[in-house]
Formats: structure tokens, C-alpha cells, sequence
């Protein structure tokens, strides 16, 4: 009977080491996984999808894939402060490998408690399992929309009110936007391209269809593109000629973040090469029904980027009168 | 057993049992064997967390090195060293069949077959248990063969046949991975993209117990199927004339080069060029046939990719260097200097 209390001591100094577990949770792969109650050492292993979200929650990241060792980026566009700004975090994750060759040694030094990545990273899971609790978020179109991901998150990091202390603004935003856009398009349907070497359609994860969505607007719906595409996440490409015959209310233009030159001149200069005379020809050009866009700004699934899609539209509004 | 010399002068060991064995290949197999267990553990002893000579002979590793060791570096190197083995192998036998030193298990269309089955499943089952892969190689590189032989058929013993027919199917399946890679979402087509650029560091246990009984597949093949690889080499007529019926004998050995290929491509990734330059460098460091040139050329293909799995994880942390492209930074110029070495020296032997 003595020796309970005797132990009382051990399990205090052994809970107070030992991370607490929330228990388990299904991941959107349906796996389960024992993720700490309050983790402190995330690695992601997509900033733009899954890093980013996570930021603009106010959770520091120690660790994301795309970054060398001192945390530097590997791709040309920086996505996390273009979309966050001063509120992207001042320390950057470290590196944890090249692309495609994920240094599994050098992961495990960062001590992770645990590890977030995407439905696509379902081949990894096992392996980093070893090292730290695996969790797999959807984030491919069809799977999710708009800023669900950063929804999502704020549920799995029990995050739920910073979410809606970051979302109150936003949908004020919304609610005073909402009439004059309605007032000012001849419909309530929306088109977002982005234009690398040829004309995409882009995805419904992002910011930015969240934004136009809230606003009332509705995806045009053509057929053989993102909607039915198999697991598109980001960009489906359409030709020239299809783009050139449709006449969504709004269309929404971005230039290819690999280009350092963003807005209308260096948009119209891409379309010109890709479908020339397309501003002649198509309706949202000629009556000035363009919504220009930085997409290393608009395209996280986070309020973040759904706020600059509002700035991008007040700014539009208020040109249009 | 007795030490003679073979009709073209080189030392032979014969067993009492008939079993004749050159020095030559003899002392290439253990200065292979040598080379592999060398680079093993230099392997196992390379990596961000230090693991010394002396503490992995011991067995006295932390938690951190253990994990290294067994998570990482292990699984790796067997996989590596299996997957080498099978395709070089593969190589071996194809070259055998074909009767052509270019025939590789890509440019039959092998590679191209379980790739294009694989790519599919990854497409529209993301998470399928990675258990299907291998599965959906195999089944893609079935499919090939069938195809084929549907394609061959009455001239399925004919090596330029089968060599030209599978450079035309191999052709139209890149077309339709380089199809299905670009109109792919950005993150499936650079994970994609890696796989088709060839990878170990996915490697895990059970990829190894995986490959396992399919690298032993090849053990049998060596004992039975390679001694028809020697009249095969000679030409079918030949083959025909010393009592060999090559139009039933090739479709069997072709369907292990195919079982042994899908399952090394699903593992890895198709690892191109490696079906040629293995058996290629085996036979410069000793001429052999049948199952002496099937055990050098295996040998020597899990070398290589040990050696460029060495490369991949030792080589600059910023850069992405893929399997497939260290194995071409490491063979290619070994392959032309023993290519240029062999001119030379049949040059001075005539």
C-alpha cells in the first residue's frame, strides 16, 4: 500500500519531462496519431501549404523542406513573407534536405515533436514516423477549399480562437465589400489564371478563392478543368482558345511567381506571347473587368492571403469609381 | 578439383563434379565482393551523425547513431546493393537474349511499363499502402511483355525484333510519362519526378524484406536459366543446332528479366543505363558467360549503386543529386575509359 505514494513523486517529475499526449487523432489520411498536447517543435514539410497556415496562427516552425541548413530558401520566391510580412517569423525553419531527398539524420537532430505534411507525402509517413508523430493534412483541390488547411490546423493545435481572432477582421471586411462588388459585376462568376509558359486555371486552396467565394462570387465552372482533373492542387492548364471564349463577371490574372515583374504590364506581356489579342477579344478586358494579383501573395490557404485579395479588390473598387 | 587451362589459355578450376571455374572470374567476383563490403562500410560510417569504424565494429552506438544506422544508413545500402543486383542482372540476361550489347531494361520498355503502372497509382490512389507499388510494377511490366509478345508474334526468338519493338514501346510510353508528369499537379509531379529520377532515401525495412525474395528469385534463374545463356549468345541458329529451342526458352528467361526489373524499378526508380554498363565493366575486368557473366555483372551493379547512393547522401547538402544522375556522373567515364582500355587492347593483341 506504501509503495504508491512512494512512486507519486517519480510520475510527477516523469509527466512534467515526458511531452503530454492529447491522444490519438485520425489524420485526413485516415491514420492515427498520437500527437503531444502542446507541440513546440513542428517540422512541415510544405512551408506554402502547411508552414505558412501555421504562421499565421503564431506557431513558430523549426524545421520545413525547401530550406537549407541555416534556414535559407531553396526556390525562388519567397511565399512566407511575401504572404505574411512582419508577421512571418523572425528566426527561419531550418533546412532538413535537398528537394526530393529529405535528409532523414539531419531531421531527427531538430528533435521534432512532431511532423505535419500533406496527403502527398503519404509514401514518407512511415519512415518519419521514427522520428516524431506523423500527421497528414489534405490539401489538394477537391479535397479542400479556400483557407480550410489553416482551419484545419487551428483544430488539430486546439488553435480554434486564434483562428477566429484572425478571421473576425477579414469577414468584416467582407461584409462591407460583399454589395459593391455585386453592384459592379454584370454577373457572380469568377475565372483566376495564373500565367506561367502557358495559361492555367488555378485551384480552389487558397486565400484567394476563399476571398472571392465570401464575396458571393462563383467559380465558372468549364468543363475538363481543375474541378475534374485528377487531384489537382494548385494550376491545370488550359489552352489559349478555350481562355479566349469564356466571359466570367470577374477575371482574375496572375503572373507566374517565377517572374520578379508582377501586375498588369507583366501579366498582358506573358498573355500577349501565349494568346495574342486576347485583351481585343475577351469581355472582362474590354469593359475592365480585371482583377490583377501577386500570387506569392494570394495563393497559401491562409486569411493572410485572403486579406490580400480583399486589399486587391477595395483597391479595384475604388478605381472602378 | 584441378587447376588447367581452357582452350582460349586461361586458368580454369574443374571440380570433380563438373563444375569449371576460370581464376579470371573467380578473382573479379571476390575483388567485387571485396570492393562492395569496403564501400558498405565506408557507407555506414558517412552521414550527418558521426558513426566511427570502431564503435560500429563494437556495436557500442547512442540512440542517435543507432537510429542512423538502422533507419537509415542499413536499409539504404541492402536495398541499394539488392536493387543493383537485380537490374544488372536483368541487363545481363537481355543482352544474352537480344543478342545485342545495348539491350537494357529501358530500352526494351521494362522500366517504361511498371514506371507508367506505378506513376498511375500514385496519380489517382495517393495514399495507397506503398505495399501496391511494387504490385503495380510488376503488373506494368507483365503488361509490357504481354505486349510484346503480342506484338512479336512468329518472330518472338528473333533478339532485333524483340530490341526494335520494345525501342518503339519504350519511346511511346515516355511520351505518355512526360504527359503525365506535366499535366500533373506541381507537387505530385515533382515527387514523381524524383522517383523517375531514381532514389533510396524512402528506403525502409520493409522495402528491403520486399525485395528480398525477388533478389533471391534471381539465385534459381542463376542456377537454371543462366547455362541457356550461353548457346543463346551464340545466336539462335547455333542455339537450335546444339539441341536448344530458343523460341521456348526466351519468352521464360525474358519473363524473369521482367520480374526481376519491375521489381527493382519499383523499389528505386528506373536507374537507366545501369542494365548496360554493369555487364559491360564486368566482362572488361573478366570475360565470362552464362552464370559466371550474370553473377559479375549483379556484382557489379550493386557496387555501382552503392557507390552512388555514397554520392547522394554525402554530396552537397543544398543540391538535389538524384541516384540516377550520380550513377552517370560515376559509370559513364568508367565505362568509356574501359571501353577505350578494351580498344586498346585488342589493338595490341592483334
Amino acid at each position: 500500500m506504501m509503495r504508491f505514494p512512494r512512486m507519486l513523486p517519480l510520475c510527477l517529475i516523469l509527466s512534467a519531462t515526458l511531452p503530454a499526449f492529447a491522444g490519438p487523432v485520425t489524420d485526413d489520411t485516415g491514420r492515427s496519431v498520437d500527437i503531444p498536447d502542446e507541440p513546440e517543435r513542428i517540422i512541415v514539410l510544405h512551408e506554402p501549404l502547411l508552414g505558412i497556415p501555421l504562421m499565421d496562427l503564431g506557431v513558430e516552425i523549426i524545421g520545413a523542406y525547401g530550406r537549407g541548413d541555416a534556414g535559407e530558401l531553396q526556390s525562388a520566391v519567397d511565399f512566407t513573407t511575401a504572404t505574411l510580412g512582419d508577421r512571418a517569423q523572425t528566426t527561419p525553419p531550418h533546412g532538413i534536405g535537398p528537394f526530393g531527398n529529405i535528409n532523414i539524420e539531419r531531421l531527427r537532430t531538430l528533435e521534432p515533436d512532431l511532423i505535419i505534411g500533406t496527403e502527398y507525402d503519404a509514401a514518407q509517413a512511415d519512415l518519419l514516423s521514427a522520428i516524431a508523430p506523423v500527421y497528414l493534412q489534405n490539401t489538394g483541390t477537391g479535397r479542400v477549399r479556400g483557407f480550410e488547411v489553416e482551419a484545419d490546423l487551428a483544430g488539430l493545435l486546439r488553435r480554434e480562437e486564434v483562428f477566429e481572432a484572425r478571421k473576425a477582421p477579414y469577414d468584416t471586411q467582407i461584409g462591407k465589400l460583399r454589395k459593391g462588388v455585386a453592384d459592379i459585376l454584370p454577373g457572380d462568376s469568377f475565372l483566376a489564371v495564373i500565367v506561367h509558359d502557358q495559361i492555367n486555371l488555378v485551384g480552389n486552396t487558397s486565400g484567394m478563392v476563399q476571398a472571392l467565394e465570401d464575396l458571393g462570387l462563383v467559380r465558372e465552372d468549364i468543363e475538363g478543368s481543375v474541378s475534374n482533373a485528377p487531384g489537382s492542387n494548385f494550376a491545370a492548364p488550359i489552352s489559349a482558345e478555350t481562355f479566349m471564349q469564356l466571359n466570367p463577371a470577374l477575371l482574375v490574372l496572375m503572373n507566374s511567381y517565377m517572374d520578379p515583374e508582377q501586375g498588369e504590364v507583366a501579366v498582358h506581356a506573358r498573355l500577349d506571347r501565349i494568346a495574342p489579342g486576347w485583351d481585343r477579344f475577351m469581355m472582362p478586358a474590354r469593359e475592365g473587368r480585371i482583377l490583377y494579383l501577386d500570387p506569392a501573395q494570394v495563393t497559401s490557404p491562409t486569411v493572410a492571403s485572403a486579406e490580400h485579395t480583399l486589399r486587391a479588390v477595395e483597391d479595384w473598387l475604388i478605381a472602378q469609381h | 578439383m584441378r587447376l588447367t587451362r581452357a582452350l582460349d589459355t586461361r586458368s580454369v578450376l574443374r571440380f570433380e563434379g563438373g563444375l569449371d571455374l576460370r581464376l579470371g572470374n573467380l578473382a573479379a567476383g571476390f575483388g567485387l565482393t571485396l570492393a562492395i563490403l569496403g564501400t558498405a562500410l565506408w557507407s555506414l560510417t558517412s552521414g550527418d551523425t558521426a558513426i566511427g569504424l570502431s564503435e560500429l565494429m563494437s556495436g557500442e552506438l547512442n540512440e542517435e547513431q543507432q537510429f542512423a544506422l538502422m533507419y537509415v544508413r542499413l536499409p539504404r545500402l541492402l536495398l541499394g546493393v539488392m536493387a543493383g543486383w537485380c537490374l544488372a542482372i536483368s541487363g545481363a540476361m537481355l543482352q544474352s537474349l537480344t543478342q545485342n550489347p545495348l539491350a537494357d531494361p529501358g530500352l526494351l520498355g521494362l522500366s517504361q511499363g511498371s514506371m507508367i503502372t506505378i506513376m498511375i497509382l500514385l496519380l489517382y490512389l495517393p495514399s495507397a499502402p506503398p505495399a501496391l507499388i511494387p504490385l503495380a510494377g510488376l503488373v506494368g511490366g507483365l503488361i509490357l511483355l504481354l505486349v510484346l509478345r503480342l506484338l512479336l508474334r512468329g518472330s518472338v526468338g528473333d533478339g532485333l525484333a524483340i530490341l526494335l519493338m520494345g525501342i518503339a514501346l519504350d519511346t511511346s510510353l515516355s511520351a505518355i510519362t512526360a504527359l503525365l508528369v506535366l499535366y500533373t499537379p506541381t507537387e505530385i509531379s515533382l515527387a514523381v519526378s524524383t522517383w523517375l529520377a531514381g532514389s533510396l532515401y524512402l528506403s525502409s525495412w520493409s522495402q528491403v524484406s520486399g525485395l528480398l525474395p525477388w533478389a533471391a528469385l534471381s539465385l534459381p534463374i542463376l542456377l537454371f536459366g543462366a547455362p541457356f545463356l550461353r548457346p543463346l549468345d551464340l545466336g539462335d541458329d547455333r542455339a537450335a543446332a546444339i539441341g536448344l529451342n530458343p523460341a521456348r526458352v526466351k519468352p521464360v528467361l525474358l519473363l524473369a528479366a521482367v520480374v526481376l526489373t519491375s521489381m527493382a524499378v519499383s523499389a528505386v526508380g528506373p536507374i537507366v543505363f545501369l542494365g548496360v554498363m554493369a555487364p559491360h565493366l564486368a566482362q572488361f575486368l573478366s570475360a565470362a558467360t552464362g552464370r559466371a557473366r550474370l553473377i559479375l555483372s549483379g556484382l557489379m551493379g550493386g557496387w555501382l549503386v552503392l557507390l552512388a547512393d555514397l554520392i547522394v547522401r554525402t554530396g552537397a547538402s543544398q543540391t538535389t543529386i538524384s541516384l540516377g544522375l550520380a550513377l552517370t556522373l560515376l559509370g559513364v567515364p568508367l565505362f568509356i575509359i574501359t571501353l577505350r582500355l578494351r580498344a586498346l587492347r585488342t589493338l595490341f593483341q592483334s
